[in-house]
C-alpha cells in the first residue's frame, strides 16, 4: 500500500477496512511517538498519548474531511491526547536509559557524540515552553508548514514563527557547541 | 546574538526550515521498538469497531438537520403555492379517520376493498 496515498487510505478506513488503517499507523507511527514526546517528555507516556492519539482518530474517521491533509489532522488528535494525559497525570521526568541506547548508530566513536547530542538537545527542549518545543520539533523535525502548525496548535502564524525563533535559538547553540566539540 | 543562526531565521524574514537541527531533532527524539508498537497498535484497531451506534448516529447528525430543513421549507413553499396550510385547518379530520368513522356512509367497502378478501 506504499503508493496509496493518505486520503485514500483514509477512506478505505472509514469505509471500515482496519487494514488500510493499520497502514495508516504504519507510515506515521514514528512521528506520532516523537510529538507526543515532544509534550510528554517521558516514553511511556509519549507511547500511551500516540495509541490512544490513533484509537481516536480511528473512532473519528468517519468525520474526517478528505478536503484536509490527513497528516495534520492525524497529529492535532495526537497532540490533544498527548495534553489530555500530561494533565491527567503527573509525568515523570526520569529518561530511561535503553531510550538514548537506541537512538545509537554503528560507529562507536560516532555513537558517543550522537548519544551526547541527543541528551542535550533533549534537555535543551526541556527547558523551552510546550508550545516553543512543538513548533519548533513540527516545523524543523517534521516539515510542517507554519500555517498547519497554527491550526494544529490554534495559534496565529505570527506566534508559530516567534516561537519557532525563539525554539531554535536555544536548540542551535546545543548544536553548535556538540559540533565545536567534535571538531576540536 | 541572533546573527549567528542560520536558514536566515531572523524575526522579519519568512520562515525556513533549518534541515541540520529537523536532523538532529528527529535522531534525538526516535523512539525505540517502532515495530512493536506499530503491531501492538494494528492488533487493537482490529479488535476495536470502527465506530459504536451512536457514532454512526453523530455522523447523520447534519445530514438529518439539512433533510428537515429541507422538508420545512418544502412545505413551507407547498402551502404558498396553494394557498392552503401544509397541515389540515383544526376541525377537519384527515381521510383515514373518516374511512374509520363508522358512521361515514360507504366507508365500510372502501375499507373491505383495501384490506381484501379474507
Amino acid at each position: 500500500m506504499n503508493d496509496v496515498d493518505d486520503t485514500l487510505l483514509a477512506a478505505r478506513a472509514a469505509g471500515g477496512d482496519p487494514e488500510a488503517f493499520g497502514a495508516l499507523i504504519d507510515r506515521h507511527a514514528s512521528m506520532a511517538r516523537r510529538v507526543a514526546y515532544t509534550v510528554l517528555e517521558n516514553q511511556e507516556d509519549a507511547d500511551d498519548a500516540a495509541q490512544e492519539g490513533f484509537l481516536s482518530a480511528w473512532q473519528a474517521i468517519g468525520r474526517y474531511d478528505a478536503k484536509r491533509a490527513f497528516r495534520p489532522w492525524l497529529m492535532q488528535i495526537v497532540v490533544n491526547a498527548a495534553r489530555d494525559l500530561r494533565r491527567r497525570r503527573r509525568v515523570r521526568t526520569t529518561e530511561p536509559l535503553e531510550f538514548v541506547a537506541a537512538a545509537s548508530t554503528h560507529n562507536p566513536a560516532r555513537e558517543a557524540g550522537v548519544l551526547d547530542l541527543g541528551d542535550r538537545l533533549r534537555a535543551a527542549l526541556a527547558t523551552l515552553p510546550e508550545r516553543q518545543r512543538l513548533a519548533v520539533v513540527l516545523f524543523d523535525a517534521e516539515g510542517y508548514p507554519q500555517a498547519e502548525i497554527a491550526t494544529m496548535l490554534g495559534i496565529p502564524e505570527g506566534t508559530v514563527k516567534s516561537d519557532v525563533f525563539h525554539g531554535r535559538r536555544a536548540l542551535r547553540k546545543v548544536l553548535e557547541s556538540v559540533k565545536e566539540e567534535w571538531d576540536g | 546574538m541572533d546573527d549567528f543562526l542560520p536558514s536566515g531565521s531572523m524575526p522579519g524574514e519568512p520562515l525556513t526550515p533549518d534541515p541540520e537541527l529537523g536532523v538532529a531533532l528527529r535522531e534525538a527524539l526516535a523512539m525505540p521498538h517502532d515495530g512493536a508498537f506499530v503491531t501492538r497498535l494494528r492488533a487493537l484497531v482490529r479488535q476495536r469497531p470502527e465506530r459504536t451506534w451512536d457514532e454512526v448516529l453523530a455522523g447523520w447528525f447534519w445530514q438529518g438537520v439539512l433533510a428537515m430543513s429541507l422538508v420545512a421549507m418544502a412545505a413551507a413553499a407547498g402551502s404558498m403555492v396553494t394557498g392552503q396550510p401544509a397541515t389540515l385547518p383544526l376541525g377537519e379530520e384527515s381521510l383515514a379517520v373518516q374511512l374509520l368513522d363508522s358512521d361515514q356512509p360507504g366507508s365500510e367497502v372502501i375499507l373491505n376493498a383495501m384490506a381484501g378478501p379474507r
